[in-house]
């Protein structure tokens, strides 16, 4: 049973009964039991994938009516609620939190027939981009395993990348499916906000995150959307893409298009090797028939202090609901009096929350606000105006994913502005709603590299034309595990 | 420069217990202080976006029955009411 095929190939085979779902699912159940204690990608099993593959098979072969997913094995970041399973969060205070709803996307794959084997890693409530910050330790890559797979949806992309499911999906509030998704070689999309409902997502910064599928290819990923995507009357902040088919014309090229290279993206500390593969992809896209030349975007040098005050602000007031009463549940409220017992619940948050719930504190409070977080919002405005701008030009930008290769676990743990600057080219799409993809484009020492392409709200479609244009100009090495 | 007083004074208000982690405060003071690049962008004039959404857009406010009792869930449901800790 080959394991390493893509999603659309894993439905196809099942479609034409090459393959049975059944057989699929449990190798691919072996293949996390055998690989995932040297990755922990997966934080819990559904013991009950390969029943669920055998009601596939079943109707398969009964010529009943089957989902377009045919029992492809996803893995689910654990901060999507599936009814009745466990949503941790990667945080001790949803150690034993089981969901009692479906999140939208996973009722639509549910619709059609997608089969969940399990939920994987993540930075405690997505804050972080390594997931050494998950309570439950962090995940390896399978590049190079003392290496971080980026984060937070570091889980998600080691599962897709280590063949422990055919795709999966992350969550974006700053990069956070972009970023692992170059770390490991994989396919990571954050589209247009609104584009996938946020129902049942667990909230971190609701005003700029977006689930995101991470896929083997970039067909996979318009396979996905085309499933996920659309009006959810449950999120009020969808938008009505009137039923999109992302696959269609995907493979009709970019010949004629205008890309702006992203200067501020390609400035001090970018490694010499991202830098390299970053000048070979607008090398080959010229070669496609684009035309490339450089565009200056002057706030993306404050994109990220804007993007910590915002995020820490909204992450404050949304991780305000974890009492211990409504979650939680780890010790009795007898003898205990209201400020004191809501302190003690929150010593089980790690350090990164606590570090950025204060920061959430902080930043929007009477006489700091105007310094810290109305400044924030003014600087996503204007950065928001000079990416419209730069769209009146160009039909898409381009840059490097992450300015730096995947480093050591530990590396930068203690540095948090350090790890701030990691995050430095993926957070203007999040800031100004732009759709972004990052595509695997090359390895240097046996470590990923990826180079992300944005587009304007709602070109969403032709982003990923020109992501799977980009793609089937290189050839990469399989994943060393 | 934030003082180590003002971070000791929010993680209070956050009901966040930081009390002997000068490491820790250290660190959200860092991460506070590298917020100051925001004072260069001379973005003082500019306006903040504002999302709109008008009413009608919302859908409708009407009582939808979830399958399960949620509250009974709750560890410190008693039946008619959930017992919280006291307020001093």
């Amino acid at each position: 049973m080959n394991l390493k095929i893509s999603a659309l190939e894993f439905v196809q085979e099942v479609q034409n009964g090459n393959i049975s779902a059944e057989d699929f699912v449990a190798k691919t159940l072996e293949r996390i039991q055998s690989i995932d204690d040297k990755l922990h990608a997966f934080l819990s099993i559904n013991e009950d994938a390969v029943n669920q593959a055998q009601e596939i098979d079943r109707k398969v072969k009964s010529g009943d009516k089957v989902g377009v997913c045919f029992g492809m094995p996803i893995s689910i970041k654990d901060n999507m609620c599936i009814k009745n399973s466990k949503t941790t969060c990667g945080s001790k205070m949803l150690e034993n939190f089981v969901a009692p709803y479906d999140a939208t996307v996973i009722r639509k794959l549910k619709q059609q027939d997608a089969i969940f084997v399990g939920k994987v890693n993540l930075d405690e409530f997505a804050m972080g981009l390594t997931t050494e910050f998950s309570a439950f330790g962090p995940s390896k890559n399978p590049w190079e395993t003392d290496h971080v797979p980026g984060g937070s949806s570091g889980g998600s992309a080691v599962s897709v990348s280590a063949f422990e499911c055919v795709a999966s999906l992350g969550s974006d509030t700053g990069g956070s499916v972009r970023n692992p998704a170059s770390f490991c070689s994989v396919v990571g999309f954050k589209p247009t906000y609104g584009l996938i409902s946020r129902y049942g997502l667990v909230s971190y910064a609701n005003s700029i995150e977006q689930i995101g599928p991470l896929t083997r290819t970039v067909k996979d990923t318009a396979f996905m959307l085309n499933i996920i995507s659309g009006l959810d009357s449950n999120d009020n902040t969808t938008v009505d893409n009137k039923d999109e088919n992302y696959l269609s014309g995907i493979d009709s090229g970019i010949e004629g298009k205008k890309i702006g290279i992203i200067k501020e993206m390609l400035g001090d500390g970018v490694d010499p090797a991202v830098l390299s593969a970053t000048k070979d992809a607008i090398s080959k896209l010229e070669n496609l028939g684009a035309t490339c030349e450089e565009i200056s975007l002057d706030m993306v040098k404050y994109s990220v202090a804007a993007y910590y005050t915002i995020t820490a602000t909204e992450a404050g007031s949304n991780l305000a609901r974890y009492d211990n009463l409504r979650y939680g549940y780890d010790f009795s409220v007898e003898g205990y009096e209201f400020n004191s017992y809501i302190t003690k619940a929150r010593q089980n948050f790690g350090p990164e929350v606590k570090r950025r719930m204060i920061i959430g504190g902080f930043v929007p409070s009477t006489g700091h606000a105007g310094k810290y977080f109305l400044k924030a919002l003014k600087i996503k405005s204007k950065l928001t105006r000079e990416i419209n701008d730069a769209f009146k030009k160009f039909d898409l930008l381009i840059a490097p994913t992450v300015p730096i290769l995947p480093f050591k676990i530990g590396e930068k743990i203690d540095d948090p502005i350090a790890l701030f600057l990691v995050d430095i080219n993926t957070v203007t799409a999040n800031l100004t709603g732009k759709p972004a993809i990052s595509v695997p484009f090359a390895v240097s020492n046996g470590l990923p590299i990826g180079i992300q392409l944005l587009a304007d709200s709602m070109q969403d479609k032709l982003l990923l034309r020109a992501a799977h244009a980009l793609e089937n100009t290189v050839k990469l090495p399989e994943v060393p595990i | 420069m934030v003082t180590e007083e003002e971070i000791q004074y929010v993680s209070k208000l956050m009901k966040i217990d930081v009390h002997d982690h000068k490491e820790y405060i250290d660190k959200v003071q860092t991460m506070i202080n590298y917020f100051d690049i925001l004072d260069s962008a001379g973005v003082e004039s500019e306006e903040i976006s504002m999302q709109e959404m008008p009413i009608s857009h919302l859908r409708e406010d009407k009582y939808i029955p979830f399958d399960d009792k949620l509250i009974e869930k709750l560890n410190n449901y008693k039946g008619t009411y959930v017992r919280a800790p006291k307020m001093s």
